[in-house]
């Protein structure tokens, strides 16, 4: 969309009567054969219907369930009882002198982010098939309200973390720093999301797939146990997960450990920014026919 | 409504014919191709990913449609079903993109192509009317400032609190019509959306489109019911197989299409 409609419709919305609407002077649109029709001073005008579609899936998420958003504390507690019996009873697991509750929270919150987002982002343009054949309403809205939904899964372990760390006095300074881990973290997951509710759209293959792919990241993420711990080049190669570039980032920006092997972070930033660049590409490309074959 | 090419803001220069003087709509020539079958098969795409040349199944959709809609008609659509009526308002409302031609519409679509879309059964029927509204384009606040007159001319009075899954599904339609009639845009696309209401409220829903269109706004009809589209279009396309085959005042279109089908 050229700037220009872009301002139009900007002004539409925020028009107090709705009868303003009847006009549209000078409004033209050229509708023809597009490769791509997002373009990235769309996403402000779209943010009213990322608002709307997370509000609902975050309610409709609860309805119908006795315990409702009690799930949202019950989920990271049951990973990390996971993880307090299943890993450090059977294994003695380095965490540079910090309590192991702590240490394995703060990770845990990375992962229900990701894990409920994704879970939810994947299959949010199949869900809302029936709002893309009818509406024009903008695409990328569905997978990033998938994003802003789950919000309260990272907020949730992520908050006990931090107060687990203060209470124990592990808390370093670094924490300032958090804001830009939380960052990567969010960016990471959206080029996620982007790229397979993209590809869900043609190919549900993926609904194979991402249950697996789940349960694997689970082990394949240092939630449990730190990089450094791993033999061999797995303690640099692990950062092929974004995740684990995540995890480790923050531990050092929560926990006063050392910092983690600079080739994981740099391989897990530079996956980080394949992925975007891959899903805001597919995303981007199979955008305008995606009514057609949803 | 975001997705679109390109939008000129006529300023300065003094166009030969005035903006408002020219169709809200046109067609030149629109072509849509569907590759049929919902998957590509396993052999298929080992094909494509190994270079080699597979066989497409293809359907045209839209064949070379070309036609336009004036400022303030009531333009009727007919056709059997697959007649590409469908996918037609879906280019027009920029839901796809056609695969040749292009169109020009001057000024907002509101598509209602299916009554009781993108409602959330686990929602309150209030909470899906915010819903609705935002998704079609509206302001928040427009839409909270109507909500009175909305749930009056759906008459569904205080179950808009109730869960859209204990909804009936002439309350369903109702509803998503009364968000429809409610917001007032340039163009209104009504696809055969009175097919489930009954009889009281199908005559209130026909009054309100026939005072969109005195109003001064534009309306495409499409609905199986030819009583309907005579009584409300000014003019009416007949569609079959993809192509356009008469376009002209209602009478004349509606007679030939009968004499075609009898």
């Amino acid at each position: 969309m050229a700037s220009v409609k872009s301002s139009v419709d900007r002004d539409d919305r925020r028009a107090p009567d709705a009868d303003a609407l009847w006009h549209d002077i000078g409004l033209e649109l050229r509708l023809e054969p597009v490769k791509t029709r997002i373009r990235l001073d769309n996403i402000a005008a779209m943010l009213p219907v990322v608002r709307v579609l997370a509000v609902r899936d975050f309610k409709a998420k609860f309805k119908q369930s006795v315990l409702g958003p009690i799930w949202i504390f019950l989920q990271p507690l049951a990973l990390l009882a996971a993880f307090l019996v299943g890993f450090r009873s059977v294994a003695t697991i380095k965490t540079s002198g910090v309590p192991y509750v702590v240490f394995v929270l703060i990770a845990i919150g990375a992962w229900t982010y990701f894990q409920a987002s994704l879970s939810m982002g994947a299959v949010s343009l199949v869900t809302n098939a029936q709002l893309m054949q009818r509406t024009a309403c903008p695409r990328l809205a569905f997978p990033v309200a998938a994003l802003i939904a789950n919000l309260p899964s990272l907020a949730v372990p992520l908050v006990a973390g931090l107060v687990a760390a203060a209470v124990t006095g592990e808390l370093s300074l670094r924490v300032l720093l958090l804001p830009l881990g939380v960052l990567w973290l969010l960016v990471a997951t959206a080029g996620v999301v982007m790229l397979t509710s993209a590809l869900n759209v043609r190919y549900r293959d993926l609904l194979a797939v991402l249950p697996l792919t789940l349960q694997l990241g689970v082990f394949f993420s240092p939630i449990g146990y730190q990089a450094a711990d791993l033999p061999g080049v797995a303690r640099t190669l692990i950062g092929l997960n974004p995740l684990a570039g995540v995890m480790e980032t923050w531990r050092w920006m929560i926990l006063p450990i050392h910092p983690p092997d600079s080739g994981l972070i740099a391989l897990s930033l530079a996956m980080t920014a394949v992925l975007v660049l891959a899903g805001w590409f597919v995303f981007t490309r199979s955008e305008p026919t995606m009514a057609d074959v949803v | 409504m975001k997705p679109s090419r390109s939008a000129v803001k006529t300023l300065g220069l003094q166009p030969a014919i005035a903006w408002s003087d020219r169709p809200i709509i046109e067609a030149h020539n629109l072509t849509k191709v569907y590759r049929l079958g919902e998957h590509q098969s396993l052999r298929g795409t080992l094909t494509t990913l190994t270079g080699g040349h597979r066989e497409r199944h293809t359907i045209r959709a839209l064949n070379d449609v070309s036609f336009s809609v004036a400022r303030g008609d009531c333009f009727g659509i007919v056709g059997a079903n697959g007649s590409g009526k469908s996918t037609l308002l879906q280019v027009i409302s920029q839901i796809t993109v056609p695969t040749a031609g292009h169109a020009i519409v001057r000024g907002r679509v509101l598509p209602l192509l299916a009554v009781g879309t993108g409602f959330h059964p686990e929602l309150t029927g209030r909470e899906n009317v915010v819903l609705f509204g935002t998704v079609l384009g509206f302001a928040r606040r427009a839409i909270l400032e109507r909500m009175d007159e909305i749930i009056d001319f759906a008459e569904i009075g205080s179950h808009i609190d109730t869960p859209l899954k204990r909804y009936s599904s002439g309350m369903q339609a109702r509803l998503s019509f009364a968000v429809a009639m409610l917001f007032p845009a340039p163009i209104s696309i009504f696809d055969e959306v009175l097919a489930v209401t009954d009889d009281e409220f199908t005559t209130r829903c026909l009054r309100s489109i026939e005072s969109i269109v005195s109003d001064g706004r534009t309306a495409i009809f499409v609905s199986h019911d030819a009583s309907l589209v005579r009584r409300l279009c000014t003019r009416v396309m007949w569609m079959e197989h993809g192509e356009v085959c008469l376009v002209g005042p209602t009478a004349e279109v509606l007679d030939a299409y009968h004499s075609a089908h009898a």
